[in-house]
Formats: structure tokens, C-alpha cells, sequence
């Protein structure tokens, strides 16, 4: 043994030494031809009785280069390595291109595995993982989020908020010590530039202390300071990005002092930020940084200088980096304490609790549904690439049944086991590469389309050129190559020549006739999981389409005016609206119109709500009611109906007594025993009572399932603060359609700059939907991919099966058979290896289903209907895959098939 | 001039072993037993004895060791190991095998 040991030291060495000191091999292989040459001349001068110099000449001559031998002996040593694999390579290349139809269908469906993946991963990858660039300390920056709970005895009705008021900002700041550095950030689409150049693009305002979280020093001049962010309107001064200024000032310089307005400010550039920096927002990198005290100034929802201090309005979001070592829970405890410090104990909602939570917005405090769904369709993609890495092994293994005879030949021409083994294994990834390759094709080009449903559809960088996804395509490729290729590999390894091809042709041997039934269960078996799951999101998909939402969306499109710095008094902002409302209501197209404040999942109001008897910290723990305000015909343009009383009618003007509708479950709750028309309910500051004039249906305002339905309104003419308020339309024609149409009739009432946008209300509410939406289309596509290929898989085995029958079918039929048992013969295989395959897949769906629970819609993850569609979807593929063979086996003659033997 | 015959692949390293089984030798006396051995029939080209003998030399079954020749020249000479010495068994029977299964295909009619 200890001679083995020194033995393999000594290899070693020279190993090193002829990689590390070529020079020293040379040398000595010189003197070693210099001595055979001298000695070859030797030799002839002594048979052939020659001059020495002759002899020399003839020696020379029968070496036949020098350079020749020294440059194969370097190959020899020191490029072994490389040349083994650079033969192999060429070797698996030749190989490729004998068989093209094989190779295109492994190299597609390669591709389709590790394309599906690439696309998935880089989706996944920025939603949950990847910090933005340049972050100083990834791991110590958090998003500040407030958990209100308004009902904490139940413990539920959780809801997360990350936009909260500079004033709590200030605070938190001020009292906290576990923070190394705060920050306030907002992203808005902002109209950027003057005229005919201005252009809507994300906007990061922020505060001046948001630059030290980053290592981003300025492209060109500066940051903005902290005396430049100094409430109450800050100091106009921009940041651009990069892109920004290569676009719109060609990267010059003299960019520096140039003003530019952005939204109503005109600002002065200062600074640049380095190429790449994208803030917080990947997906939608700001075209500036502006400090967010000029920002807020020119917010329409405040008198000036309110938005500093009151807690009533929210429009930016907390950043902080904690100190190294600090426990989140310490630190959240402490941001907790430092908001209910701040707290107003008479406001409508009780103090939340502070979450120091993730800065990926889709991660959050907790994983958004999209950001659930977008792992699902991750682990989708693994299965895609398991049933793609199956087909291929199963192709793999009929490729090597095929090739033996070749395979034995050359062994026995002196190809070592290694070598047969590494030329199979090169083959199998080489393969793989190819479907790399191609496989980032398709991700780059279908991928888009995933990914501009799951991202925000800002500047999406291109796949190919993203380095982490590529690693993950190379490592995809590494494992995809080896694991498919390695059973073929070895057991063309373990061919033995001698007994090949002496004894004759043998048929499959155990292993790989196992091997090839193992994939096509594991096929079959992960189709079924597949298609469960694309069966539980369609039938969510078509649940939530038929949820009864408490208002029609379909025709409704929603106008929301935008002020762009234009002033307007409560007058004016009045008088605005009634014009808009009067044009709106002469366009043909429109049937009705109506003035709102709130709108479903999207715009959300909150009031102090208080009735006489009750002490308003009893009523704040009932819930949040949302306030709307209306103007008359609101209900019939939305389609939500009043169940008891009146809607919100002309009269309902300031003066006349106040008037307010509340929702079923509202009064309910609130008037379990009396009749709720005509209670008395004061809304904010009010000092008279508004009395309720009528109950409307419950609507879906905050969430598709269990909404609790807490939704007032009062009249659009009662209410105090008429410049946040829109208009909704019920239209005609198809809602998308009428959009444009709206614009420009409404649009020639706007004074100034101020513009108007106009959204279709099913716009709104399918954003709620995309979830479902996206599993659905995900889940079935690759499902149906999965059976495809499962199909495919299934056809070559009972081919092969047929084809090594053959004789044995001919003896049956000539015996008797009739076509039909023969043609089940085959069918029977194939609907065995199927069924199996589905029971397999059906037990590990029905095992895993409950991870699967919360992104279901009103349908059990264990929906009996899915599974069974499911099983018997892939059981009639199955037949039909293995019918197509059988049948050719039932038609054979047997004259001929005997003759053939 | 007779006709020579071209190596079949792997079938040098068995070749070189055979040589060597005898006693040890250097490159060219290699070269030089082989043409003898084999009636000048076979000719091992210079450009792939050397790197043979360093493929067998890595693999363990040969060693080399300068000394000098007959003549009183420094050389290099190559010896059997007990390693190689199974290889060249292994390898002759495979051979042998294959010889006897290519005789047999060519004699059937």
C-alpha cells in the first residue's frame, strides 16, 4: 500500500512539474532524440557500411520531425485534460449531427425545461431575493410596515401598510437608538420635462439621508444635503439618473445647473447618479431623485406645510438600517413604542404594530399572493424540468439500445470502459448545452411575457445578459447533462465486446428496460400533479369570475382629474367636478355618470364613524368602515343595490339634513334589533347628525373572499373635501373601447396643465384577479407540455416493446389471434405504465394539496372533479400514445414477420 | 521495400509492454526490437513512441531511469513494472479474444 502511495506522490509530482516546468520536459526529451538519431546512425553506418555523415542524413530522414514528436509528447502531458475532453467534444459533435431529428427533439425539450426555469427564476429571483445594487448592507436594511388589527380579541383582520405620514417618520427617527440610518422614499409617476418633451416616468423623492444607505457615489456632481430636505418645501434641486441624463442631456456636463421640471417644480440639477443605481425600484428605476420635502409640497391633498405634521395623510414609505447586532425584534419593538407615542387615541383606528419587514416589496412582511403563486410556478418549473430531464434519459437509453453494436465495435478496437463512458457523458451534456442555449432563447422571448405579468412592466433587463440567471442556466445545463446521460453512459460503458460480438444481438437488459418504465412513471406520475394543479386554478379562476362583487364592473370606467400643480379653492374643485359630471353625462356613449370618492381596491377612505350610546374606542374595535361620497345615481352606475330606503338623491345638498347610506353589514352590526333608517351617525368633525336614508348590498371593497363589507357613503354634496373626489361612468360599448372617447370629452374642461386619467373599473379589479389568472394559464400550458412529452415517452417504449415482439405477435397471429387482442396487448402496457404513473402522481398531488389551500379561491385543493379529469385526461392520451403502435403490430403479416427470423 | 502496417489504436501500448517484458530498454532500442521482432513489418513513428511511452509512464506501469547505453552514451531507459506487467497479460488476452471473434466472422461463409 505504501508503494501505491509513493507511486501516486510521485505522478502527482510529475504531473505538476509538467504543467508548471514544460521547459525541464523538453530538455530531457532532446537529449532523448538526440540519442536515438545518434544511435539510429550508429546502427546503419554498422549494416550498411555507409559514410557517418550519410548515415546521420538518413537517420534524420527516418525521424521524420523533431518538432512533430515534442509537440505530441507536450500533448501528451500537458494538455491530457483538455485534449480528452476537446476529442470527446468533437467526438459527441459528429455524433449529434449523424442523428439531427434526435438531436433537435432532446436539444427542444431541454430547452423547454431550462427555458420555463430561466424565465421563472429571474422572475422569482427579483421578486423575493435579489437586493437592489449597490445596497450598502442588504441584510440590515428593512421596510418599515404598521400591522393594524382592527379587532385584535379576534385576532385577525390584519392589514399591512408602508406608506405612513412624515410626521410618524419624524417621530421615529428622533426617539429610536437601534437605527443607523432612516429614510423616507416614495416612487411616483411624475410628468417629467416641459411641453412637447414632457413625459410620464417613476420618480424617486426621497429623503437626503436615502443616498448613505447606498455605495453609489455621484456619476456627476452631488446628492442633495439634508439643509436641501428641510420641510416645509424644501430646496428644488434634482438628482438624475443616468439614463436620464445620457437621454436628455447626451451625458454632457453642463447638464450640472440645468433646470427641469418635474411634475409642477422646476427643478435645478445638481447631480448623477452612477450607471445602474435604481434606488429601491429594479423594476421600475426612478428617472430622478427629488428631495421629498419639495415633493410633498407640491402634494394637492394638503393645505401647505400640513403635510409636515399631521398623521392624517400617508404618501411615503420608512426605511431603516439597523445597527450591527441589533435583534429585529428589539428594533421592532422599539419602532412599535415610538408610533404609539404619536398616536391619536380618539382617531378611527387603534395604534398598529411596527414590523421591521423586507425592502422587496412583494416579499414584505408577508408574501403577497403574487409573490405565492410566482414559487409555485417555480416549483412548476422544476417539475417541467424533471419530466424534460426524464424524456431525455428515456431518449437516451433507446438512442444506446441502438448504438451497441457500434459501441461494441469499438471497444473492441481498444476504446478503454473510460473512454466510452466520458464520450456518452459528453454527449449527454453537450446536448444540454445546446438546450441551454436554445432554452434562453425561448425564456428570453416567452419569458418576457411572464415576466411583464409578474414584474411591474418597467425596463425589464434582458435575460441572456443577467449573470445569475445564466449561472443557474449553466448549473441546469451541468445537472440535466450528467443525470440523463449517466445511466446510458454506463451501461454503454459496461458493453463487453467480446460476448457482443460473438454471441449475437441482445435485447434491453434489466436495468435499462427498469430504467425506461421508472421514467416514464415519474413522467406520467408529475403530468398528473401538473394538470391537478391547472385543474384547482381554472376552476378558482372561473369561482372568482362568477363572485357576486356587489357592483358590475364590466361597462364602468373610472376618471380621476390629476391637478399638476394647478391651485384650486373647495369652490373651484366643486364647480370642476359639476362640469365634468354635466359633459360626461352629454357624451352619447355614456348612460349614466356619477361623482365618488372611493374606489374598490384601490382608493380607501377613513373616517372617525361614531353613533350616539356607543364610545368611539368600542366602535373603532368593531372594524374599519370606509367612507365614501357620492353624488345621486351613484348606485345605479355602479349596480349595487339598495335593499332598504333610498340611495343619495338631489336633495342631498349642503343645508338639507344630512343624508348617509351604510352597508348591510353595517347596520347589521351596528342596529342588530332596530330599524337603521333614520339613526343618527356623525362622520369626522361633524356636529350634526346625518341620518341614514337607506342600506345598500354588501360589495367586495378590500378583498375578493371574506370582505367584511363595511362601506358608508355620504352625499358628494355634504361632503368636505370634494378635491380628491372622481367620476365614475357607466358606458355603452365595451368599456376599453370608450376609454380614449372619454379622455377627449372631458379632457377641454381641465384648466392648465391638469389632465385627466380614465381607467376601465375592471382594470382595478383584475389586478385582484392576476393571481389566479397567471396559475391558471401557467399551470395548464406547462401541464399539457408535461403530457405531451409524457405521450411521447409512452409511444417510444410500447414501439420498441412492438418492434421486439414482433416475431412472437406473428406466431400469435398466425395462431388465431385476432387484430383486436393484439391490439390491446399493446394499449394494456401503455394504460398500465399510465395508470400507475397517475395513481403516483394523484397521491403526491392529494399529499401536497394543502400547501396549495391558500391560493385557492372557494375550491377545495382536494376537489374530487380535478383529480379525476386529471387522471382520466392522461389515461386517454395514454391509449391513444400506445394505440398508434399496436395497431401497426395487429396489422402485420405474419408470412413475412416469421420469414424475417 | 516491404509493406508496413499501420498501428490499430491501443494496440502500441501492447506492443511496447511486450518489448519491454524482456528486459528494459531505451527509445530507440524499442523502436529498433519491435521492427525486428516483427520482420520489419511494423514501424512505431517516433512521434507517437515517445508519447506512448510518457502515457505509460503516467499510468504506472513503466519507469524510466537515465543510465548509459552499449556505447557509452547517456540515455534514457524504460523498465517493466509489476503493474504493467498485469496490464500486458490483461491486454494480450483481450487480443487474443478479439483475433479469435474477427478470425471466426472472416471464415464464415
Amino acid at each position: 500500500v505504501s508503494e501505491a502511495l509513493l507511486r501516486l506522490v510521485k505522478r502527482l509530482g510529475r504531473r505538476f512539474r509538467a504543467l508548471t516546468m514544460p521547459a525541464s520536459f523538453d530538455r530531457e526529451l532532446d537529449e532523448e532524440m538526440r540519442f536515438h538519431i545518434e544511435a539510429e546512425a550508429a546502427d546503419l553506418v554498422r549494416l550498411h557500411g555507409i559514410p557517418p555523415a550519410e548515415g546521420r542524413r538518413r537517420a534524420l530522414a527516418a525521424f521524420r520531425g523533431m518538432t512533430q514528436t515534442r509537440e505530441a509528447h507536450r500533448e501528451a502531458r500537458g494538455g491530457a485534460v483538455f485534449d480528452t475532453i476537446a476529442r470527446n467534444v468533437r467526438y459527441a459533435g459528429r455524433s449529434v449531427r449523424r442523428r439531427p431529428g434526435f438531436a433537435a427533439a432532446v436539444v427542444l425539450t431541454i430547452a423547454l425545461g431550462i427555458g420555463a426555469n430561466a424565465a421563472t427564476f429571474s422572475v422569482i429571483d427579483r421578486l423575493l431575493f435579489r437586493p437592489p445594487p449597490m445596497l450598502r448592507e442588504p441584510s440590515l436594511v428593512h421596510r418599515v410596515y404598521l400591522a393594524y388589527s382592527s379587532r385584535p380579541e379576534l385576532g385577525r383582520e390584519v392589514s399591512y401598510h408602508e406608506i405612513m405620514p412624515f410626521a410618524r417618520y419624524k417621530d421615529i427617527t428622533t426617539v429610536t437608538h437601534f437605527f443607523a440610518r432612516t429614510a423616507m422614499d416614495g416612487n411616483a409617476v411624475l410628468a417629467v420635462g416641459d411641453g412637447a418633451n414632457a413625459r410620464e416616468a417613476p420618480v424617486g423623492a426621497v429623503s437626503a439621508s436615502f443616498f448613505g444607505f447606498f455605495d453609489a457615489p455621484p456619476a456627476l456632481g452631488r446628492y442633495f444635503s439634508a439643509q436641501e430636505d428641510m420641510p416645509p418645501s424644501g430646496t428644488p434641486v434634482a438628482v438624475l439618473s443616468y439614463g436620464l441624463w445620457q437621454t436628455r442631456f447626451a451625458g454632457r456636463s453642463d447638464a450640472l445647473g440645468a433646470p427641469l421640471r418635474i411634475g409642477a417644480t422646476l427643478y435645478t440639477v445638481v447631480g448623477v447618479t452612477p450607471r445602474g443605481f435604481v434606488g429601491l425600484w429594479p423594476e421600475d428605476p426612478p428617472a430622478a431623485f427629488v428631495p421629498i420635502s419639495s415633493y410633498a409640497a407640491g402634494l394637492p391633498f394638503w393645505a401647505p406645510g400640513e403635510a409636515w405634521w399631521t398623521t392624517a395623510g400617508s404618501f411615503a414609505s420608512m426605511l431603516v438600517e439597523l445597527k450591527p447586532g441589533i435583534p429585529i425584534a428589539a428594533a421592532e419593538a422599539e419602532l412599535t413604542d415610538a408610533v404609539d407615542r404619536g398616536w391619536n387615541p380618539r382617531g378611527p383606528v387603534l395604534p398598529p404594530r411596527a414590523i421591521a419587514g423586507s425592502f422587496l416589496s412583494d416579499r414584505g412582511p408577508t408574501h403577497t399572493s403574487l409573490a405565492k403563486v410566482a414559487s409555485l410556478i417555480g416549483g412548476m418549473g422544476l417539475i417541467v424540468l424533471l419530466i424534460a430531464g426524464a424524456n431525455v434519459a428515456n431518449l437516451l437509453l433507446a438512442r444506446f439500445l441502438s448504438r451497441r453494436p457500434e459501441i461494441a465495435v469499438r471497444r473492441a478496437l481498444g476504446a478503454s470502459r473510460s473512454r466510452v463512458l466520458s464520450e456518452a457523458l459528453t454527449e449527454s451534456v453537450l446536448l444540454a448545452a445546446l438546450g441551454g442555449l436554445a432554452g434562453l432563447v425561448l425564456a428570453q422571448a416567452g419569458g418576457s411575457a411572464l415576466r411583464s405579468a409578474l414584474v411591474s412592466p418597467g425596463a425589464l433587463s434582458p435575460i441572456a445578459g443577467d449573470p445569475q440567471t445564466l449561472i443557474f442556466v449553466g448549473l441546469a445545463v451541468v445537472a440535466v447533462g450528467v443525470l440523463t446521460g449517466l445511466l446510458p453512459a454506463s451501461e454503454a460503458a459496461q458493453v463487453d465486446p467480446v460476448r457482443y460480438l460473438t454471441a449475437g444481438r441482445h435485447g434491453e437488459t434489466r436495468r435499462v428496460s427498469w430504467a425506461r418504465g421508472a421514467l416514464l412513471l415519474t413522467q406520467t406520475g408529475l403530468s398528473a400533479v401538473l394538470l391537478v394543479g391547472a385543474g384547482l386554478f381554472v376552476r378558482s379562476l372561473a369561482n372568482v369570475r362568477q363572485l357576486h362583487l356587489g357592483y358590475e364592473p364590466t361597462r364602468v370606467l373610472t376618471v380621476h382629474p390629476d391637478m399638476r400643480g394647478v391651485r384650486l379653492d373647495s369652490a373651484q374643485n366643486v364647480s370642476l367636478r359639476q362640469r365634468l359630471l354635466v359633459a360626461a353625462q352629454h357624451v352619447p356613449d355614456v348612460e349614466r355618470a356619477a361623482l365618488n370618492l372611493a374606489l374598490p381596491f384601490h382608493d380607501r377612505w377613513l373616517a372617525e364613524f361614531q353613533i350616539p350610546g356607543m364610545d368611539s374606542a368600542d366602535r373603532i374595535k368593531l372594524g374599519l368602515f370606509y367612507l365614501d361620497a357620492v353624488s345621486p345615481d351613484y348606485f345605479a352606475t355602479l349596480g349595487t343595490r339598495i335593499v332598504r330606503g333610498r340611495g343619495i338623491q338631489a336633495g342631498d345638498v349642503a343645508g338639507a339634513p344630512g343624508a348617509i347610506v351604510v352597508s348591510q353589514s353595517i347596520a347589521k352590526l351596528l342596529w342588530p334589533r332596530q330599524d337603521p333608517i333614520g339613526q343618527c351617525v356623525r362622520i369626522a368633525s361633524d356636529k350634526a347628525c346625518r341620518y341614514v336614508v337607506g342600506v345598500s348590498e354588501d360589495i367586495k371593497f378590500t378583498q375578493l373572499s371574506d370582505d367584511p363589507g363595511f362601506v358608508y357613503y355620504v352625499s358628494a354634496a355634504q361632503y368636505w373635501s370634494p378635491k380628491a373626489m372622481g367620476l365614475v361612468l357607466l358606458v355603452r360599448g365595451d368599456a376599453a373601447h370608450e376609454r380614449e372617447v372619454i379622455r377627449r370629452a372631458l379632457q377641454p374642461d381641465m384648466p392648465g396643465d391638469s389632465y385627466l386619467t380614465v381607467t376601465p373599473l375592471d382594470d382595478l379589479i383584475g389586478q385582484q384577479t392576476r393571481s389566479w389568472r397567471l396559475g391558471a394559464t401557467m399551470f395548464t400550458v406547462s401541464g399539457l407540455l408535461a403530457l405531451t412529452l409524457a405521450a411521447i415517452g409512452l409511444y417510444g417504449v410500447i414501439s420498441y416493446t412492438v418492434a421486439r415482439r414482433t416475431h412472437e405477435i406473428g406466431v400469435r397471429i398466425t395462431l388465431g389471434a385476432r387484430a383486436g387482442s393484439v391490439l390491446w396487448l399493446g394499449v394494456r402496457q401503455g394504460l398500465l405504465l399510465a395508470g400507475l404513473g397517475t395513481s403516483i402522481g394523484v397521491l403526491v398531488a392529494v399529499a401536497f394539496a394543502r400547501s396549495f389551500a391558500p391560493l385557492m379561491f372557494n375550491e377545495s385543493p382536494w376537489d374530487p372533479l380535478v383529480y379525476l379529469t386529471a387522471a382520466g385526461l392522461i389515461l386517454t392520451v395514454a391509449a391513444a400514445a400506445s394505440i398508434i403502435p399496436a395497431g401497426r403490430a395487429a396489422r402485420l403479416d405474419p408470412s413475412v414477420t416469421l420469414r424475417s427470423e | 521495400v516491404a509493406e508496413r502496417a499501420d498501428l490499430l489504436q491501443g494496440t502500441l501500448d501492447l506492443l511496447i509492454l511486450k518489448t519491454l517484458a524482456l528486459s528494459p530498454l531505451h527509445g530507440w532500442g524499442i523502436s529498433k526490437r519491435l521492427r525486428e521482432m516483427s520482420s520489419e513489418a511494423l514501424a512505431v513513428g517516433q512521434g507517437s513512441l515517445y508519447p506512448a511511452l510518457y502515457r505509460l509512464e503516467d499510468r504506472g506501469w513503466i519507469r524510466s531511469d537515465w543510465g548509459t547505453s552499449a556505447e557509452g552514451k547517456r540515455a534514457k531507459f524504460y523498465t517493466l513494472l509489476p503493474a504493467g506487467r498485469k496490464q500486458f497479460a490483461a491486454e494480450r488476452e483481450r487480443w487474443r479474444l478479439f483475433t479469435t471473434a474477427v478470425e471466426q466472422v472472416l471464415r464464415a461463409t
